[in-house]
């Protein structure tokens, strides 16, 4: 009995103790209220005594997001005071969407629901979505946003180089840069900050404002001359004098720039990269690309915890997005060696390359909001069918073509694949014609690696291919088919002959059967189809200069010379394989 | 030997310190976790969004004309420059006032409020608060249903 | 009558009332008498389901180890916990989880009761389990209680119903492929019927999963299902169960206890409050009611007050289990996966550990381990009181023929037979692997569930024969089974890895 009375005694007297303890831990100890203690001795003491200690959120019904950052981030809660330069209370950066109204994690990630750093931040298990590293933080943009008509970098490149050449950052602010004529002088800037004017919807018209401006200048200081008053529109300003007009093709350019600035620096860049080396010939984003590899559409969503990593791209010791991040880093750096039997070939991508492309990874986060509240880029972009790049002929070629043909169109070779064309080739484009060029990247080559690309989903429209033949020629130096007088199939040769001449001279690199080898397959169907028989009489002739093709008809100490019969005895055995099927 | 009856009260026992104090300590560690979970129904954060709203308040509004933006309980006003805003909450039990050409009727329990907001008639105790106002341009408006400001505070366009 | 003392007579009463309300709370004044001891007892709600006088042998530790107070108190503590979480639980799939996170994160002492209500959870499945043990090897479960044995059988099932439904409502990844798992265990009679062609016709595996679902799969229909039996239809059946469960209690005459416990407790000693005199008349209610009660035919020293000594006891087995909880709480947070993915499985999924012996037989055949070995198992121990009608070693701690020394072998032959044939089937494989074409049907009757059923059959039917006793025969099989179920309890729960693979430890787990 007495040690029943014990047992009852001291385990009530534990329990009281572990409850007190609770309640010690519920009311004084945890991360938070820590938090908000500093906070309020770092306060003004004018604001101490309002300030009340409790759990502060932001709740966006439409986004179904609770997010209690701004309980740690009191910089960012609205009606609390800012501590600038805090890293925890510091106030948010002007952005063009308050957090008060969005909320934190629709663009930052996170869990907006945790009130505990790790978990809020994502750094645990069994949270998917982390919070995306700082460093990337415009990769956020991505829930939403697709951006429409990014072109590629080199185009992204003169723009920039012009629009600093053309003194623009003189009056303008770019991306933290510019308005040195009177930085934050009297009246402020001269010109308004561009850093997002692709954003709020570009003006093209820009220049003639300028150059009316500089028109009525120039009247005005007339007008002034002639004894006059105030010039019409108000007063001249000196500046509007400096304006010149901008040669057209310039003007494109800065043109192109300036439109894809929408205030995410960093970000567009990043794309433009993405869109300037071929990717989406292998992956599609949002339907559109190639379906070689993986579908990119929700790359930056991936679940950190299901990568089998923790550690970041430098090896330090690193859990949520840190891991995601460090995972693509290394994943550039080395597909194979982060995806046990990754097709997909070591670029070549320096080190910067590398983290603009983990930062674009990072963005490809399509959110499913309800459309009603999608921004006017993802409608136009996923339900008008506008493209997320630009759809001249350079970004065209960088976004499907390059990664394959290269980005000069000196064709490439990766281990372990066949070696893809050079279809820059000054002696190809002499011999291709522009049908030619077509129908090859309209209908592809069927059982090969190059897609249909004018007949599958994600493929290029007509124009588009279009503009992507024009590139192809413009890359090849300008060189233009030369006109060929002779019908699409003319060869009458001996086949018989034919077949022997090939089996000694073609089939060690094209296969005995035309199924390709070191060189390409012309047992093709499209191949043969698309290719009129000068083509591959004068591709036989006179070869491919900088190939292993070599020109038959030229002498050469290690092979037969070929004649032109027996040329055309070759095509026409190749043409029997057309018969067959 | 001295027979008690069961009926008798026992002489208060010398050595059952230990059962009296078990127990009490028994109860008073259950009362505390009572106590402690009467706690949990108090929520420490509410679940009611933002209550700082853009609004864009339409061209075509007249001089005077309330704007109630959609789902919220406020009236924006424009008159000349000056925009301002008013909670159309009655003070009195929360019904939702109508804008009348006069100020606001309180449809629950007839309380009127004048174009000020401030009580004409019927049982609500205070005036209708003045909403803080932040002009963001072009029309747009930042209102925080948070934070009252005096009766006749504008926000100049 | 004058008016000044009508007004009198009114503050007279108004004094008074503070008096008056407490002695018409507590009617018999304070227990400080023996009568006033027991009408305390019998005269109030809650504590009428108690005797009025204890048995010394009854409030032995050992004679219980007080599982059975230890299991009403983890319910008592899911009850009160499990109401508070209903306060901001919302069984919808869109809100649930969101509901769990705030539960955890913001809702104040949230986080700790959520973690109480879990950890009470696994305890009353522990001390439910280990009590039916205990009242199996005290043989506890002979007449007059064999009815009182079969209430508790249902009382662990509804108990691991409980848990069951209650693993649903997180709504996480955890929960959503757990029920997954286990809607298609009750699916699985399917196995069966499929294998006899007759699906088309007599379908009970499914319509046990649509009952369970409401639909095809685990969705918010099954949640709100679950939620309903998780806070409604299980919990008022529960507690329906355990009355009567108290009620044989008593009518059964109190604990089991040998026949010479008198002798055995020996001396009452200085117990306070101890018995004062001779009772006048200990069975006048007993005398009206069938059966015996729990003071009948033995002599008073041997019993002692419920108030307070049964309290006392009562009260420890509350508080120790309390405590245990909150120690439990405090040192370990309830688990939260990611959100439910109908896409993308758990690899593994497994089930709560105590299903998790289960989910190593399912791994054998759905409809055996799922259904049909627990079904035997639940129905052989429901049978034990009706098989056994010997008398030997009743109330004693392994009593019966063999004894201890029997249990222990036993142990022994449980261990190495369900080692061996878990041991032949993750090292060999089963008749799958050497036969493609195997029929299911094979398969469903024979596998290492229903193998190692079988030897632990035999083995008890050897040790019937052999000590000439039933009683021998359930102590053998009681024993194996345990050991069965302990065993593969644990291979379920550390040496199962992705795919249900066999693993030394989860470091050797692939990369997941």
């Amino acid at each position: 009995m007495r040690a029943t009375k014990h047992l009852l005694l001291w385990t009530s007297l534990g329990a009281l103790l572990l409850l007190g303890w609770a309640a010690y831990a519920e009311n004084f100890r945890q991360e938070w209220r820590l938090l908000q203690a500093t906070y309020r001795d770092r306060l003004p003491a004018d604001r101490r005594a309002e300030f009340s200690k409790q759990l502060r959120q932001i709740v966006v019904p439409a986004l179904n997001a609770a997010d209690r950052c701004v309980t740690c981030h009191l910089g960012m809660s609205p009606g609390d005071t800012a501590l600038p330069g805090d890293r925890v209370f510091g106030p948010h950066p002007n952005v063009s969407h308050d957090p008060a109204q969005f909320g934190c994690t629709v663009c930052h990630g996170g869990q907006g629901r945790a009130t505990v750093k790790a978990d809020a931040h994502g750094d645990v298990h069994h949270w998917p979505e982390p919070m995306i590293p700082r460093r990337h933080a415009y990769a956020g943009c991505g829930a939403c946003h697709t951006h429409l008509s990014v072109p590629d970098t080199a185009s992204l490149d003169r723009g920039r180089t012009l629009f600093e050449r053309h003194d623009c950052l003189a009056c303008h602010r770019m991306e933290g840069r510019g308005g040195t004529l009177r930085p934050g002088g009297a009246g402020g800037m001269e010109g308004p900050d561009l850093t997002a004017v692709g954003g709020r919807g570009y003006d093209p018209g820009w220049d003639a404002g300028h150059l009316a401006h500089l028109e009525q200048e120039r009247a005005g200081a007339v007008g002034v001359a002639a004894g006059g008053g105030a010039s019409r529109g108000g007063v001249a300003r000196p500046w509007q004098a400096s304006f010149a007009p901008i040669p057209t093709a310039d003007l494109q350019a800065i043109d192109i720039y300036l439109g894809s600035r929408v205030g995410a620096p960093g970000l567009v860049e990043a794309k433009a990269l993405f869109h300037s080396i071929g990717c989406r010939g292998c992956h599609s984003i949002a339907g559109v690309g190639g379906d070689d590899g993986p579908d990119l559409t929700r790359e930056g969503q991936r679940d950190p915890g299901q990568l089998g990593r923790t550690h970041s791209a430098d090896g330090v010791a690193a859990t949520g997005g840190a891991a995601l991040t460090g995972w693509l880093t290394d994943h550039f750096r080395a597909p194979a060696r982060v995806v046990a039997g990754s097709a997909m070939p070591e670029i070549g991508l320096t080190e910067n390359q590398i983290d603009m492309l983990t930062f674009y990874m990072m963005s490809l986060r399509r959110s499913d909001y309800p459309e009603a509240l999608w921004p006017k880029d993802r409608i136009r972009a996923e339900r008008f069918g506008e493209r997320e790049f630009a759809t001249d002929g350079p970004t065209l070629y960088g976004t499907y073509c390059a990664a394959c043909h290269g980005r000069q169109g000196e064709g490439m070779r990766f281990p372990g694949t066949t070696a893809f064309p050079a279809i820059a080739n000054p002696d190809f484009l002499a011999i291709a014609s522009d049908d030619f060029l077509r129908q090859t990247i309209r209908r592809g080559r069927p059982g090969r690696r190059m897609p249909a690309w004018g007949e599958k989903e994600g493929g290029l429209r007509p124009d588009e291919i279009d503009a992507v033949v024009a590139q192809v020629r413009r890359i090849g130096g300008g060189v233009q088919a030369r006109p060929d007088p002779r019908p699409a199939r003319w060869a009458n040769g001996e086949a018989a002959a034919g077949a022997r001449l090939y089996a000694d001279a073609c089939a060690s690199c094209h296969g005995a059967n035309g199924e390709g080898g070191e060189g390409p397959a012309l047992q093709n169907r499209v191949l043969l189809e698309a290719a009129g028989d000068s083509y591959l009489f004068e591709t036989i002739r006179r070869g491919r200069r900088g190939t292993s093709m070599a020109a038959f008809s030229d002498a050469s100490p290690v092979r037969r010379t070929l004649e032109d019969e027996e040329i055309e005895a070759i095509v026409t055995h190749i043409r029997t394989w057309e018969v067959k099927r | 030997m001295n027979e008690r009856s069961r009926l008798a009260p026992e002489p208060m026992p010398r050595r059952d310190f230990l059962g009296l104090s078990a127990m009490t300590s028994a109860l008073v560690a259950l009362l505390f976790a009572g106590i402690g979970m009467m706690r949990l129904p108090k929520a420490a954060v509410l679940p009611s969004p933002s209550r700082r709203f853009r609004v864009q308040i339409p061209e075509s509004l007249a001089d005077g004309e309330p704007y109630v933006p959609p789902g919220r309980a406020v009236a924006l006003y424009r008159r000349g420059d000056a925009v301002y805003a008013m909670s159309t909450i009655c003070t009195h039990l929360g019904c939702i006032v109508k804008p009348t050409a006069a100020g606001f009727d309180c449809p629950c329990h007839g309380s009127r409020f004048g174009a000020d907001g401030s009580v004409i008639k019927g049982p609500a105790p205070k005036a209708l608060p003045w909403l803080q106002v932040r002009a963001l341009g072009k029309n747009a408006f930042l209102v925080d249903e948070g934070r009252t400001v005096p009766s006749g505070t504008v926000v100049q366009v | 009558m004058s008016q000044g003392q009508g007004m009198k007579q009114f503050l007279g009463n108004l004094k008074a009332a503070p008096r008056r309300f407490a002695e018409s709370a507590w009617r018999s004044g304070a227990p400080t008498t023996d009568r006033s001891r027991s009408s305390f007892v019998f005269g109030n709600v809650f504590l009428h389901l108690h005797p009025v006088r204890t048995h010394r042998w009854s409030l032995r530790w050992s004679t219980t180890w007080g599982l059975g107070i230890a299991s009403v108190s983890a319910f008592l503590i899911t009850l009160a916990t499990g109401i508070m979480l209903m306060f901001y639980y919302k069984p919808y799939p869109d809100v649930a989880y969101n509901a769990i996170k705030d539960i955890h994160f913001v809702v104040p002492t949230g986080r700790f009761i959520r973690n109480i209500h879990r950890w009470a959870g696994n305890i009353m499945t522990v001390c439910v389990l280990l009590h039916m043990a205990r009242a199996f090897y005290t043989a506890s479960y002979r007449k007059p209680r064999e009815f009182n044995w079969v209430v508790g059988m249902v009382l662990l099932v509804v108990t691991l119903g409980l848990a069951f439904t209650g693993y649903l409502l997180p709504w996480d990844q955890l929960a959503y492929w757990a029920i997954t798992i286990g809607a298609n265990i009750a699916q699985s009679p399917r196995e069966v019927t499929d294998a006899l062609g007759m699906t088309a016709v007599f379908d009970p595996g499914g319509l046990q999963k649509l009952l369970l679902l409401g639909s095809e799969d685990v969705g918010a229909e099954a949640l709100i299902r679950f939620y309903l039996l998780h806070v409604m239809i299980l919990p008022l059946v529960l507690v329906m169960l355990i009355a009567v469960h108290f009620w044989r209690i008593r009518k059964d005459g109190g604990l089991t206890r040998p026949e010479d416990a008198d002798r055995r407790v020996g001396d009452p000693g200085s117990i306070h409050p101890s018995f004062t005199e001779a009772p006048q008349k200990t069975y006048h209610l007993a005398a009206v009611v069938r059966g015996r009660s729990a003071a009948v035919g033995r002599g008073p020293e041997a019993t002692v007050p419920a108030m307070p000594h049964l309290f006392y006891a009562e009260m420890a087995a509350l508080m120790l289990t309390v405590f245990v909880c909150l120690l439990l709480s405090i040192l370990i947070d309830a688990p939260l996966k990611e959100l439910a993915n109908p896409g993308v499985p758990e690899n593994p999924a497994k089930a709560p550990w105590y299903f998790l012996g289960l989910q190593e037989l399912v791994s054998f055949s759905a409809f055996m381990g799922g259904i049909g070995i627990p079904m035997i198992v639940i129905i052989g121990l429901a049978l034990i009181p009706y098989l056994d009608r010997e008398t030997r070693g009743t109330g004693e701690w392994f009593g019966g023929p063999g004894g201890g020394r029997l249990v222990a072998w036993s142990a022994l032959f449980g261990l190495a037979a369900v080692l061996a044939v878990e041991s032949f089937a993750i090292h060999f494989g089963w008749i799958r692997e050497w036969w493609l074409a195997a029929p299911q049907i094979l398969i469903t009757l024979v596998n290492p569930g229903t193998v190692l059923t079988l030897i632990y059959a035999l083995y008890s039917m050897a040790l019937v024969r052999r000590y000439d006793s039933s009683r021998a025969g359930a102590l053998g099989l009681f024993t194996c089974f345990l050991c069965g179920f302990v065993v593969l309890t644990i291979i379920g729960t550390w040496f199962r890895g992705p795919n249900w693979g066999f693993y030394w430890s989860p470091a050797y787990w692939p990369g997941h």
